[in-house]
């Protein structure tokens, strides 16, 4: 059965190499690879392959989660399979100076922070960040629980999407 | 009084009409503004329903008109006008729970502005009127927010009925909407926009880049913000909502305690900016199902996202699906129409006019 796969990861070296090796080695023949670097800090990759049967595709799944490479969306034949859910997050504190990289990081072991936007009138006021974040349907719990955590810690007003 | 007299072939062709009773508590803007719409409407409430609304007292914090027969309408809301109450013919020096006490009536219609933590006077007042076999209807939250099931549960023990369907969303018909025509869903969850003015200040500051400092201040001078307003910026008012909605439409026994409250005092004019260019608003949003007030983004797209002080209630329920109901959730006038509703449903279930 032929699959279509958008994958998402960090954007660092042999990141995607890492990603297609579970394909290959659970017998999935590769059609296509595209990718693009249109997102904050990652990388979007689109792969085409073939697999036997259902097995294949939940044994692919499985390593590639274990890579912490984020699979967004699953076509099977042309048909939706799987997709991710987006959701929008606004920061409002002293984002940046409260490592923001910390803050990506952690909310990274659960979804994925696909994109940022910060504003910052000065460095001394505090700045809105707004971002989005992939999840896992099943996640959405832990991420908010996470992100709720964070901005505790932090002292941010959190504003979530309805 | 406009529309007041029936002409002689009407007197006589039609049978004794009922006549319901009513005790007004509270002679503020809401009570006002419900005597201005019975002076209004008292024909059309002959004409269409065959009662005839009396009202027997008007209770003031240092007095009380009271006629057996009948304060009218039209000189009392004259003379409070003047803040000259107190010149009226039927002005007595009597306290309103005397009067709730004493005075014949069918229905109290509690209309005080309530202590948030203590319900009263609010309280006091429903509690006298069912103990004297009197119907209530209010628009004060605070009484119901504190003690919703011992109310609840007064009134049906002395088989009077409660109607309180003013106290959330002004006019919008959302308790009586769910009693009388949604019997066969259950409600998965509640959540909405239930505070006009800090969606009026939300909108200002989206709209016009306002700071909230200014919109709140454009509020004031409009009338629509109290001269204190921390309830309404600090989410107090939707969480006191928001509990009302939560025990009389989903039975959940919750109390203000129970709400994890946060206001839009720290919204800035830049998540704001963000949020927009992200095709998102920033609304202060009750939710029931997560027991929170807190501003949230919503899409610009979604039904909730309403402007200015109009409010907007969600019902998602597992039968009729998603509901949602927009319009003003404060106004004299407006607010008048959901406490005419509870009056005419009571009347209508015969707990009047004997």
């Amino acid at each position: 059965m032929k699959i279509d796969m958008v994958l998402r990861m960090r954007d660092v070296p042999g990141m995607l190499v890492k990603a297609l090796d579970p394909i290959s080695r659970h017998g999935g023949n590769i059609i296509s690879v595209t990718h693009s670097r249109d997102e904050v800090d990652a990388v979007s990759v689109n792969v085409s392959f073939k697999v036997k049967d259902q097995s294949s595709l939940d044994l692919i799944r499985k390593e590639l989660a274990k890579q912490r490479v984020h699979v967004f969306r699953i076509e099977v034949e042309g048909r939706k399979y799987y997709t991710k859910k987006s959701l929008s997050y606004i920061l409002i504190g002293h984002v940046i100076d409260t490592d923001i990289r910390d803050t990506i990081d952690r909310i990274n072991t659960i979804g994925l922070v696909s994109g940022i936007e910060v504003v910052m009138t000065s460095p001394k006021q505090k700045s809105s960040v707004l971002m989005d974040v992939e999840i896992d349907e099943k996640s959405d719990g832990a991420v908010r629980e996470m992100v709720e955590k964070i901005c505790a810690e932090k002292s941010f007003l959190l504003l979530r999407s309805l | 009084m406009r529309g007041e007299k029936l002409s002689p072939a009407e007197v006589a062709v039609k049978p004794k009409m009922k006549t319901v009773k009513l005790i007004v508590v509270g002679f503020g803007t809401i009570g006002r503004g419900v005597l201005e719409v019975l002076s209004e409407k008292r024909r059309l409430v002959r004409e269409r329903y065959g009662f005839d609304l009396q009202v027997s007292a008007v209770c003031e914090i240092d007095g009380s008109l009271i006629n057996h027969q009948g304060v009218n309408v039209d000189s009392a809301l004259r003379l409070a006008a003047a803040k000259k109450l107190r010149d009226h013919p039927d002005w007595k020096q009597k306290k309103s729970l005397e009067v709730i006490r004493e005075v014949d009536a069918d229905i109290v219609l509690e209309l005080t502005p309530g202590n948030i933590r203590t319900g009263e006077p609010g309280l006091g007042h429903i509690r006298a009127a069912f103990e004297s076999g009197k119907s209530v209807v209010t628009s004060n939250k605070s009484p119901l927010a504190k003690s919703f099931y011992e109310l609840k549960a007064l009134a049906e023990k002395k088989r009077v009925l409660f109607g309180y369907e003013a106290t959330v969303g002004g006019a919008i018909p959302i308790i009586n909407l769910y009693r009388d025509n949604l019997g066969i869903n259950v409600v998965r969850s509640i959540y909405g926009i239930l505070n006009g003015t800090s969606n009026f200040i939300l909108t200002k500051m989206f709209e016009e880049d306002l700071s909230l400092a200014t919109a709140l201040k454009e509020a004031q001078e409009l009338g629509i913000a109290e001269t204190d307003p921390a309830y309404d910026i600090d989410g107090t008012d939707t969480a006191v909502k928001l509990v009302i909605l939560a025990n009389s439409i989903m039975d959940r026994h919750v109390s203000l305690e129970d709400v994890s409250v946060t206001g839009i005092e720290d919204i800035t004019l830049e998540s704001l900016e963000l949020a927009k260019k992200h095709g998102f608003a920033i609304k202060l949003v009750g939710d029931v199902g997560s027991m929170e007030v807190s501003p949230r983004l919503v899409h610009l797209s979604h039904p909730l996202n309403v402007s200015g002080t109009l409010n907007a209630i969600m019902l998602d329920t597992d039968v009729a699906g998603t509901l949602t109901l927009v319009g003003h959730g404060a106004g004299k006038i407006e607010t008048a129409s959901s406490i005419f509703s509870d009056i005419l449903n009571i009347a209508k279930a015969g707990g009047c006019g004997k």
